[in-house]
């Protein structure tokens, strides 16, 4: 009973990651680049949350609406400002740019917000009965949202004409270029998306853990991105076999005294096993490097 | 015209130089003394003020008791309490004033800060101080110092002494490993836990900070739940385990889960919220009870706290050792000077020395490093 317990609790914090992850992941396929102001864009999720349901009393449902779009708008403007006049250039470059629009976020929210905690309290979900086995709503609502989530993410990239416009971009920039494909519209419509799915990784966030400050995304981000590596990044199943694979490790990793305060250093180190067994993560593609 | 001026200001400046000292030697100007003088040092304006006053109050409380039954031998206490607003820096002057007004023994100050400017002066001119309240553990560094509030460090022991008591059997901890404050405390709470306590124990990281799922499904059949950790997480813990604990069980913190109450509506929670203290204000028997009852009736209810409790012990604790003195044939009169009391006084409190029964406990004791010894009670928050 209590490892079924702890392994749902993984799975709920794991679909979490995974949210994220797809954000990474999908960016990263498609730009060519990590952008690591993406964890902070769930902080501004969490901030959209405080002002729209608590400060202005809407209901949380219209408030996580008023927050997707919100992070979606963000995320395409960040991408138009910064990494836009970037590209072509230096990998590196691109890098230093999203490590600085990071604490660029992380400081304007300090000084709008300051620096104690807000609370946000939008539903109190109690409890759900199953003859004797109690599992918290939580729990439920995170793992089916995220589920159909992930299967409607999954159908958009299949099936949609943008969907394949993404692969196609993915694969090979130039040559989706050259038929006929808008590869900047597509980036955007990317980061619209990775963007959306932070605000919801928010709302399962400040669901769980009412307090929201200027570093509530900084290291769901990092576990995430580790998440996005250890699935191979690029791969959007990857993003959440990685995000699940990661909350369930940490979950388990708790419930034992004597490896609990070694937790994260845990979490971490799957990602060196995994890339000294399997290089480009457990469904990365294998690409040859032509010399 | 400048020469003048410039003269002037020097002269100025020096005179304030020797306004600001205390002869040596003269330590305790108590040679004109009529009454025992007790002095103290605390935040009697300011944001802090409702400790200060709190512990002047019950401090005047117990003297006026004292005094009304006939003072010690027939001579009547006095006691001065100078305002430090909690600022470190007023300590010296308030220190220079109360020894010039006759202070033989002292309550040191209210809060730690300036408890330790305080303590280099009471030490040089050898003054006996038990503070009610100042629980730094480097306030009672120096012989002549001493506490009637647990030390901060002591915080774990304590604890342990309680769960050792409390007839529990099954214990849940819930600490965070990469915190000083938390790991200190638990460390030392463990080491002084009765071996045959079974202990779930579960932690967490600043890292893994919001989501205790895991360590709610470990704890929830846990009766008594220690958590030696700051408010915000222990906040973000109950909030998660409302409906997953059971609501007879008894959360239990140190001086973290001060500030607990602004961070959550504490009605909310259906588990008892507790923390490490020596004062109980809900207490309905016993001398804590006497004590709130005559406190409320004289001050009202808005400084009744752990801080006046404390204090008013720290009266009869000053009051009953002097009293053991001259019971033994020592000779103490107003005119003791502070350092021949301190002697007499350091010696008694690291020798055993017993307040039966006060406010914040029974069969109060000190170390020889002049913390002091006796057992913590559970303070329910709601």
């Amino acid at each position: 009973m209590k490892f079924l317990e702890t392994l749902l609790n993984g799975l709920s914090s794991g679909s979490t990651y995974a949210m994220i992850a797809l954000g990474y992941t999908m960016v990263y396929g498609i730009a060519k680049m990590l952008n690591f102001a993406h964890g902070d864009v769930i902080m501004v999720g969490g901030y959209t949350l405080f002002v729209t349901a608590m400060t202005m009393g809407m209901h949380p449902l219209v408030a996580l609406l008023l927050a997707v779009i919100c992070c979606a708008i963000l995320g395409v403007t960040i991408e138009k400002l910064a990494y836009k006049p970037l590209r072509g250039a230096s990998p590196l470059a691109v890098l230093i740019t999203a490590i600085g629009m990071s604490y660029l976020l992380q400081s304007m929210a300090q000084m709008i917000f300051g620096s104690a905690d807000r609370m946000v309290r939008l539903f109190d979900l109690g409890k759900i009965n199953i003859g004797s086995f109690r599992i918290s709503a939580y729990t439920v609502v995170t793992l089916s949202c995220s589920a159909v989530i992930m299967v409607a993410l999954s159908l958009f990239v299949k099936y949609t004409r943008i969907g394949r416009a993404m692969i196609a971009v993915s694969e090979d920039k130039a040559a989706a270029q050259l038929m006929g494909i808008n590869v900047n519209f597509i980036i955007t419509i990317t980061f619209a998306i990775g963007s959306a799915l932070a605000a919801f990784a928010g709302f399962f966030m400040v669901l769980k853990s009412p307090p929201v400050n200027s570093t509530l995304g900084a290291m769901p981000g990092i576990k995430a991105f580790t998440a996005a590596v250890i699935g191979g990044i690029g791969s959007i199943p990857g993003a959440m076999l990685g995000g699940i694979l990661m909350g369930v490790v940490e979950s388990f990793a708790q419930t034992s005294p004597v490896i609990a305060p070694f937790t994260v250093a845990i979490e971490f180190s799957i990602l060196i096993v995994i890339l000294l067994v399997r290089p480009s993560g457990i469904l990365g593609k294998k690409r040859r490097e032509k010399v | 015209m400048k020469k003048v001026l410039a003269i002037t200001m020097a002269a100025l400046m020096v005179a304030a130089m020797f306004a600001g000292c205390t002869p040596a030697g003269t330590a305790g100007g108590n040679a004109k003394n009529t009454e025992f003088v007790i002095g103290m040092s605390g935040p009697l304006t300011g944001g802090a003020a409702v400790y200060g006053v709190a512990v002047k109050n019950a401090a005047q409380m117990a003297v006026d008791e004292i005094n009304a039954a006939g003072g010690l031998n027939g001579v009547n206490f006095k006691l001065i309490a100078t305002d430090d607003q909690h600022d470190a820096t007023k300590v010296a002057t308030n220190y220079a004033n109360l020894m010039n007004q006759g202070m033989q023994v002292s309550l040191g100050t209210v809060t730690t800060a300036p408890g330790l400017e305080f303590k280099p002066l009471a030490k040089e001119d050898n003054v006996f101080f038990l503070t009610p309240s100042a629980s730094g553990d480097k306030i009672p560094e120096f012989d002549n110092g001493f506490q009637m509030c647990f030390a901060d460090g002591n915080q774990g022991a304590v604890a342990a002494d309680y769960v050792n008591n409390a007839g529990l059997t099954k214990i849940g901890v819930f600490y965070k490993s990469d915190d000083s404050y938390s790991n200190g405390i638990y460390k030392q709470f463990k080491e002084n836990l009765d071996a045959d306590i079974e202990v779930v124990e579960t932690s967490f990281t600043e890292a893994t900070s919001t989501d205790f799922a895991t360590q709610i499904s470990q704890l929830k059949e846990c009766p008594f739940i220690f958590m030696p950790i700051y408010y915000q997480p222990a906040a973000v813990f109950m909030e998660q385990a409302k409906n997953e604990v059971p609501a007879g069980v008894t959360y239990y913190g140190c001086d973290g889960f001060d500030g607990l109450a602004g961070q959550l509506d504490l009605t909310t929670i259906p588990q008892e919220v507790s923390m490490l203290s020596h004062f109980d204000a809900t207490a309905t028997e016993g001398k804590a009870a006497e004590f709130v009852k005559k406190y409320t009736e004289k001050f009202g209810a808005e400084t009744l706290n752990q801080f006046g409790a404390s204090a008013y012990d720290c009266v009869y604790a000053i009051y009953g050792a002097m009293k053991e003195l001259i019971d033994e044939g020592k000779e103490v009169t107003p005119q003791t000077t502070a350092s021949d009391l301190c002697d007499m006084l350091k010696a008694k409190f690291t020798g055993g020395y017993t307040l039966a029964e006060g406010a914040t406990g029974a069969n109060i004791k000190w170390n020889a490093d002049g913390t002091v010894a006796k057992g913590a009670v559970k303070y329910n928050l709601k």
